[in-house]
């Protein structure tokens, strides 16, 4: 059996922030098709690696590479286009779009009908329109939202907001997903919700890779979780080696002082 | 040398009350984050105060100048606290840019009503007798100005870094949420430095009074030389303010003495796009400052509520069909207005389209407008061409134009956008006069024949009539279908959140451009229809205040939907000829129109009709619904 090509490659990557190393020369491979989880407390580093994989920052050190495409100097408009998709931390659902519209603005990048075509309202550019709007509908049905589907997105409650972002990504087709911190400010039935749609995603063949605080989400869904520390990357591998790790313990919950007889 | 020695002591008169005005314009930016286009109209205000005191009431002139002053302060201070404050808690930035261009073009029209069209000249301060040095002779008045202006310099350093009030204002300027948590009163602060800048401004006329005439509509000038001083200077800095202001007096005289009177404005013009472009904080500037993505494009204006598609549908076909039957009960005079409003028409849909749904505001729209009409008219009139090749040649010009001002302004964003586009109206307009040879210069271009095609002419005012609404028509059908698709909605992505329109795969310039290009096209196809239409084209008819008449209508009709502007557009161009006083108050009206729609109705008439609409909707599902049924 071959392995699975490389998704996304990272190596040496650093950005400091005045003196502080937010990330300090970090190196680590996505393989293709894993659903693998990104961890660590508040202040690792995490964001900010997000941020440097669609050139949010600039790095000052390292090379990221997607599917064999090195990232550096592309917009975060090419890189979507290269199929590296990514949500943000706070939705970001566009206001004054309805859902619907919300939805159908993550089809941008496989809308075919130049302008003219829509313009004169040629019948081929209806027919993608409409080809569209059934494939948004049956993802909103798919995520229970069919009912919000003409509403402004930013009158929503915050768990579906981010469900809509999530969506508008999804539907996108990406060859990955970046998801940052998708469970924040859900609820618990939410966040099953959503751990079901982030399997369903990965089962369809979309390589996921998501920076998460919930830690019982992402060590039930996740094939390989690494852990950031103070910008340094201390662990990679299964949830369980993760959850058995000792570097991993300390990171999270300091280490217990020596006893002393 | 004596000559060059006397241009430049005039141009640093002159420079002096610009560097005035421009620290008014730095004051109330470094508080406030506007830029506060309103100024030159209390330079105005000043000058023609003073002389209704000392001229009508025969007061002595020093106390006239106080009482000015005064008056200076009262309607500053009533401003600051009723239009200037509310209007920053409820708008972005460049919803205030706009506020503020409403508030010139009400002072304005309240000018025209008080003193009418006519100059006025204040008598120097010190008699007509020169003082002669070198062999110069100098004007005493220039002592005083230059004098004036120190003594303003050196008051407000020392308020700024010597008082406990100076500190407080910095503070402002600095973090205004932080200086809320440290006990100061920030409302307070920034309606104390926009009555000190109106008071400034009023001073600046006073003292440029007797060396300039001035009337109804000279704040513009001020306005104009006091943003391109403060703007190459560095827009929040003091000491940029007066080297700007004084760089650009001297540089204005020197260009009218040397090069051409004309050209003088062309040249500070063009010098400021250059510092815009290249130093986009000016020379002198700091960092700029609450330039947040996403506060400065999302901003609350334009209409939320969505009309259901049947409705609009319908509202289309029975507006199309009013349009067709018109002519049938309407006379000459009413059908002419209705042209002129068509024309408009398609030029403002054009402005929604850039700003309403791509959210980039443009305060340089009538440029394009010129460009098309002057494409035109110099096509027919100069060259003989048929008129629809002078449209051609006005799209041209105006394509050719868009490109170019979109690569060099594609890093700006927000208020610097609106202020690039500012500049670029007033360099077209600036051109429009200064190219006499071409353009027939103040005094317009006549001679330009009707539009006509395949040999047939629209003459007569039914033709014409029948010519615009049939074009508007067929620009709002095919901007609708356009914006309805991935299009419409990869601008208004990109007007509400940049960042997540570029994670989509947006490609956020080229859609700019693309909105820009369609933006400039109406426009210009506008302007060709207005020359053809009154067979004459003048600078006054597409110069920079009406970029800020298009804005109005866009901001009072209703942004982000192609039905707004056409509210806006009936409400200022047929109601003034339909009603005759409101004809002589025009202006007057046009500036409260823009202020009053900014600060109470952000989503414009459709907006409220829209709202209107859908509550009704909800009503009769709810009352249509079984009791005890959900509605969906």
């Amino acid at each position: 059996m071959t392995p699975a090509p490389t998704a996304l490659a990272i190596s040496g990557l650093r950005k400091a922030f005045g003196g502080v190393l937010a990330v300090d020369d970090v190196s680590f491979d996505v393989p293709a098709g894993t659903l693998t989880a990104l961890i660590g407390p508040n202040g690792a580093g995490k964001s900010t690696l997000f941020n440097l994989l669609t050139n949010l920052y600039r790095s000052d050190a390292g090379t990221v590479t997607f599917f064999g495409t090195p990232l550096a100097g592309k917009n975060s408009d090419a890189i979507a286009r290269l199929g590296l998709v990514r949500t943000f931390q706070t939705a970001r659902a566009f206001p004054g779009m309805t859902v619907l519209e919300n939805v159908l603005a993550g089809m941008h990048m496989s809308a075919r009908s130049p302008m003219w075509a829509h313009a004169f309202a040629l019948a081929s550019a209806g027919r993608e329109e409409r080809t569209m709007t059934h494939r948004a509908v049956a993802l909103l049905d798919a995520i229970g939202l069919t009912g919000m589907r003409d509403r402004d997105a930013t009158a929503l409650p915050l768990g579906s907001q981010k469900l809509v972002e999530l969506a508008r990504a999804v539907i996108s087709r990406p060859r990955m997903l970046l998801l940052d911190e998708p469970a924040a400010g859900l609820n618990d039935a939410e966040t099953a919700q959503l751990a079901r749609l982030l399997v369903a995603i990965h089962d369809s063949g979309t390589t996921v890779f998501v920076v998460e605080h919930n830690m019982s989400l992402v060590m039930g869904i996740a094939d390989r979780v690494l852990v950031l520390d103070a910008g340094k990357l201390i662990a990679n591998g299964t949830p369980a080696e993760i959850q058995a790790d000792d570097a991993v313990i300390e990171a999270y919950v300091g280490r217990a002082a020596p006893v002393t007889p | 040398m004596d000559a060059a020695l006397a241009i430049t002591i005039g141009g640093l008169v002159q420079g002096s009350v610009f560097a005035l005005v421009a620290i008014g314009f730095a004051l109330v930016f470094r508080v406030t984050g506007t830029v506060n286009l309103a100024q030159g109209a209390f330079v105005v205000l000043g000058a023609l105060t003073t002389y209704s005191f000392e001229q009508t009431f025969g007061w002595p002139a020093a106390l006239a100048a106080l009482a000015a002053l005064g008056v200076a302060a009262v309607i500053g201070y009533l401003v600051a606290v009723f239009i200037f404050a509310p209007g920053l808690r409820r708008l972005p930035p460049s919803g205030m840019v706009m506020l503020t261009g409403g508030l010139l073009t009400l002072f304005e029209g309240a000018a025209l009503l008080v003193w009418g069209s006519q100059p006025y000249q204040l008598p120097p301060f010190s008699g007509y007798q020169p003082v002669s040095i070198g062999g110069a002779k100098i004007p005493t008045q220039a002592f005083w100005d230059i004098g004036i202006t120190a003594v303003v310099v050196a008051a407000l350093w020392y308020v700024l870094q010597r008082t406990t009030f100076g500190k407080a204002l910095r503070a402002c300027a600095e973090n205004p949420n932080a200086a809320t948590l440290m006990g100061i009163d920030v409302e307070r602060v920034r309606v104390f430095s926009y009555t000190a800048a109106a008071v400034l401004g009023a001073l600046s006329g006073i003292a440029i009074g007797p060396v300039v005439s001035l009337q109804f509509d000279g704040g513009r000038f001020f306005t104009v030389y006091g943003f391109i001083s403060v703007a190459i200077g560095g827009m929040g800095s003091f000491a940029g303010a007066l080297l700007g202001g004084l760089g650009i007096g001297v540089l204005q005289q020197l260009g009218a003495a040397y090069v051409s009177s004309i050209f003088a404005t062309t040249l500070a013009i063009g010098l400021l796009i250059v510092v815009l472009v290249w130093r986009p904080n000016g020379l002198f500037g700091r960092g700029a400052r609450r330039e947040d993505n996403r506060a400065a494009a999302a901003h609350p204006l334009g209409v939320r509520t969505r009309i259901d598609p049947r409705t609009a549908r319908s509202a289309f076909i029975t507006g199309a069909v009013v349009v067709v039957l018109l002519p049938l009960v309407l006379g000459g005079g009413a059908l002419s207005s209705l042209s002129i409003a068509g024309i408009v028409f398609i030029a403002v849909m054009g402005l929604d389209v850039l700003m309403g749904f791509a959210g980039q505001i443009s305060l340089g729209h009538a440029a394009f407008v010129a460009l098309g009409g002057y494409g035109a008219a110099i096509a027919t009139v100069r060259y003989h061409m048929p008129p629809l090749a002078g449209i051609v040649v006005g799209l041209i010009a105006s394509l050719a134009c868009a490109v170019v001002l979109s690569l060099i302004t594609v890093r700006l964003r927000g208020i610097y956008m609106a202020l690039a586009t500012l500049a670029f109206g007033l360099l077209v307009d600036s051109l429009a006069v200064g190219l006499s040879e071409l353009t027939g210069g103040p005094s317009g271009l006549t001679g330009v024949p009707h539009f006509s095609i395949f040999g047939f002419t629209f003459a007569d005012a039914r033709a014409n009539y029948y010519l615009v609404w049939g074009i508007a028509l067929v620009v709002f059908v095919l901007l609708a279908n356009l914006l309805r698709s991935d299009f419409g909605r990869a601008l208004r992505a990109i007007r509400t959140d940049q960042t997540a329109a570029l994670a989509l795969g947006i490609d956020v310039p080229r859609y700019k451009l693309y909105a820009f290009l369609i933006s400039a096209a109406c426009a210009s196809l506008a302007g060709s229809l207005y020359a053809y239409y009154f067979q004459f084209l003048s600078p006054d008819m597409v110069s920079t205040p009406r970029s800020l008449e298009y804005v109005t209508m866009l901001v009072i009709g209703g942004e982000g939907s192609l039905a707004g502007p056409l509210l806006g557009v009936l409400l200022l161009v047929i109601l003034p000829t339909a009603i005759q006083p409101l004809n002589q108050a025009k202006t007057l009206f046009a500036g409260i129109v823009l202020v009053g729609g900014l600060l109470l109705l952000p989503q414009g008439i459709l907006g409220v009709i829209t709202a209107a609409v859908a509550r009704k909707e909800r009503r009769t599902t709810e009352a249509a619904a079984p009791p005890g049924s959900v509605p969906t």
